[in-house]
């Protein structure tokens, strides 16, 4: 048995569920912190990383070779994140979505941030939580988003926006 | 430059947390014991285009070839042998029912079409099981072949007749969807896209349930409006819909304080759905009892239940039940405690289903549980798709 990676991934794509598991190891605590970082409940975070885990090992093929497992396995976790985050609404729309007209008028306005990120939708949650919480590099959340390094922090910035409103106001000016 | 702000670290750090041993400890054991069956269709889709593909060039070639020497008459013995039924229309659905294997699917769907079938649905990996004798053996059958949408739903009224839904995916905030519906006649050998008429497109499409042959019920929800239900009569071709009133102490309002209905049930002519949602008041959510007396034209309330959205089930017209541990049988009046024997270690809840009085079913990250004594003794049958079964 060979420590090399590549080998470790070939044998993980030949069906070794133990070769998967080194794989996964390094991996799977930040996966499971994206998990809970979107959907805010452990059994659900659970039921989330447990099937990108395995969707992931089923489509392990599409990886690359020389490519990292962890952006491409957080894609994963993303995708059924957004599933689960669908499924229900009164879980993450508990208070309306932050609309311009919704918006405090005050820049020294309070804004509650946990309300917040629990109404948050998910395109702008991902991103900042890929950034501010995993602290992902800018290259590595735009891998995960699938999107060049520039859209990325163009995002990143619009979910502060949609969040901040008054920090994305000092940005601008 | 992306702005640093601690107060936002510090807000997703409290939403965060790290995998438990026991989880990780499970997960490994399973991905250690064996890999999921691949997703071959890709694969069995391009192997029959190229057979088609081939097939098509060798018959044009062999007319090509066979036209100089033709006289008409002569022809026909050999054009008339077999050759590959290019004109046969190909069913959109798998007329074979192929074993696959499954592995640890987390979310099943059970359907208790008689006191003895019982259907199974696992989206993870869009399979479909039926079984004849309340769980004891399994028998995958065929779905459509769905691209795309929500997380379908099926119901069936027997061992043969059935309906699955596949939703599309939605606008934001579910303000429309579009919907597709299929009818199998034949346990699920094959399926007939319905074309159906009456449902709007507002609305996400959720919960399919069909009582009879031709009557059935499909629910849709959002964020912002109060709960459709459409209804058909004819088998699901042509649908109207009737909304859910909103109970007392619960007041629609925009930003998910709606509610969500559940599977429609049938006892003795009375249809019973359960809705749940989050109410504005108090910040709870809060379950309710809706019922109809003509057939789903108009609902009424009927009774506010102990919230537990994921546990709730019919088991006759009076008798509800909310797990395996509470149960009321005047019609949500009172409830009292449950003795059962029903356990899981599952952190999530699990779903409870009733064929009748005495058969029911429970289902929790794959597991599958059956009681035939109405919700006091539970055994666990061993089932095809799931692993550690």
């Amino acid at each position: 048995v060979s420590d090399d990676p590549s080998q470790i991934l070939e044998r993980a794509k030949a069906g070794d569920g133990q070769a998967f598991e080194e794989l996964l190891t390094p991996v799977l605590e930040v996966g499971f912190r994206l998990a809970m970082t979107m959907l805010n409940d452990r059994g659900m975070a659970e039921d989330a990383v447990q099937e990108a885990a395995l969707k992931a090992w089923r489509n392990l093929g599409r990886l690359r070779p020389g490519s990292p497992l962890r952006p491409w396995f957080l894609a994963v976790v993303a995708n059924e994140c957004r599933s689960a985050r669908r499924t229900r609404w009164w879980r993450v729309l508990r208070f309306p979505e932050i609309t311009t007209s919704q918006r405090p008028s005050r820049l020294d306005e309070r804004i509650d941030l946990a309300a917040a990120l629990e109404s948050l939708p998910t395109r702008h949650l991902l991103p900042l939580t890929l950034y501010y919480h995993l602290d992902l590099p800018i290259a590595e959340v735009a891998r995960v988003l699938r999107c060049s390094e520039g859209a990325a922090r163009l995002r990143i910035h619009r979910a502060l926006a949609a969040i901040r409103p008054a920090m994305a106001l000092e940005v601008d000016s | 430059v992306i702005p640093d702000d601690p107060e936002l670290r510090a807000a997703l750090e409290a939403r965060s947390g790290v995998p438990s041993p026991d989880f990780a400890a499970r997960l490994g054991a399973s991905l250690r014991r064996r890999r999921p069956a691949p997703n071959i269709m890709p694969a069995i889709a391009a192997v029959v285009v190229l057979a088609l593909c081939a097939a098509t060039i060798g018959v044009l070639v062999y007319k090509r070839h066979l036209q100089p020497h033709q006289g008409g008459v002569a022809s026909s013995p050999r054009l008339g042998s077999p050759t590959p039924s290019l004109g046969t229309p190909r069913p959109t659905a798998s007329e074979t029912p192929s074993p696959s294997e499954l592995f640890m699917p987390t979310d099943v769907q059970l359907d208790p079409a008689t006191h003895d079938v019982v259907w199974a649905y696992i989206p993870f990996d869009d399979a479909l099981f039926r079984s004849i004798d309340q769980g004891g053996h399994w028998q995958q059958r065929s779905l459509p072949r769905i691209h795309g949408g929500r997380q379908p739903s099926i119901s069936f009224v027997d061992a043969n007749h059935g309906w699955f839904v596949n939703p599309g995916e939605p606008e934001t905030q579910c303000n429309a969807a579009s919907v597709a519906i299929w009818r199998t006649v034949d346990g699920a050998a094959s399926w007939q896209q319905l074309k159906i008429s009456g449902i709007d497109p507002e609305q996400c499409k959720e919960n399919i349930s069909f009582v009879d042959l031709n009557h059935g019920f499909l629910t849709a929800a959002d964020p912002n409006r109060r709960p459709t239900i459409f209804r058909t009569s004819d088998g699901g071709r042509t649908w109207r819909k009737a909304t859910l009133p909103d109970p007392p102490g619960f007041v629609s309002g925009d930003g998910g304080f709606t509610l969500r209905a559940g599977i429609v049930r049938k006892f003795a002519g009375v249809l019973l759905v359960e809705a749940a949602g989050m109410n504005s008041k108090t910040q709870k959510v809060d379950q309710y009892v809706f019922r109809s007396v003509d057939g789903g034209a108009t609902w009424t309330y009927a009774a506010t239940v102990p919230y537990d959205v994921e546990t709730f089930a019919f088991v006759s017209a009076t008798r509800w039940m909310q797990g395996a541990s509470s149960e009321t049988t005047d019609a949500g009046k009172t409830w009292h405690k449950f003795q059962s024997d029903y356990s899981d270690a599952a952190p999530v809840a699990s779903t409870f289903v009733y064929a009748d009085g005495q058969v029911g079913y429970a289902t929790v990250r794959g597991d599958f549980h059956r009681t035939t004594d109405g919700g006091h003794h539970w055994v666990m049958p061993k089932t095809p798709w799931l692993l550690s079964g």
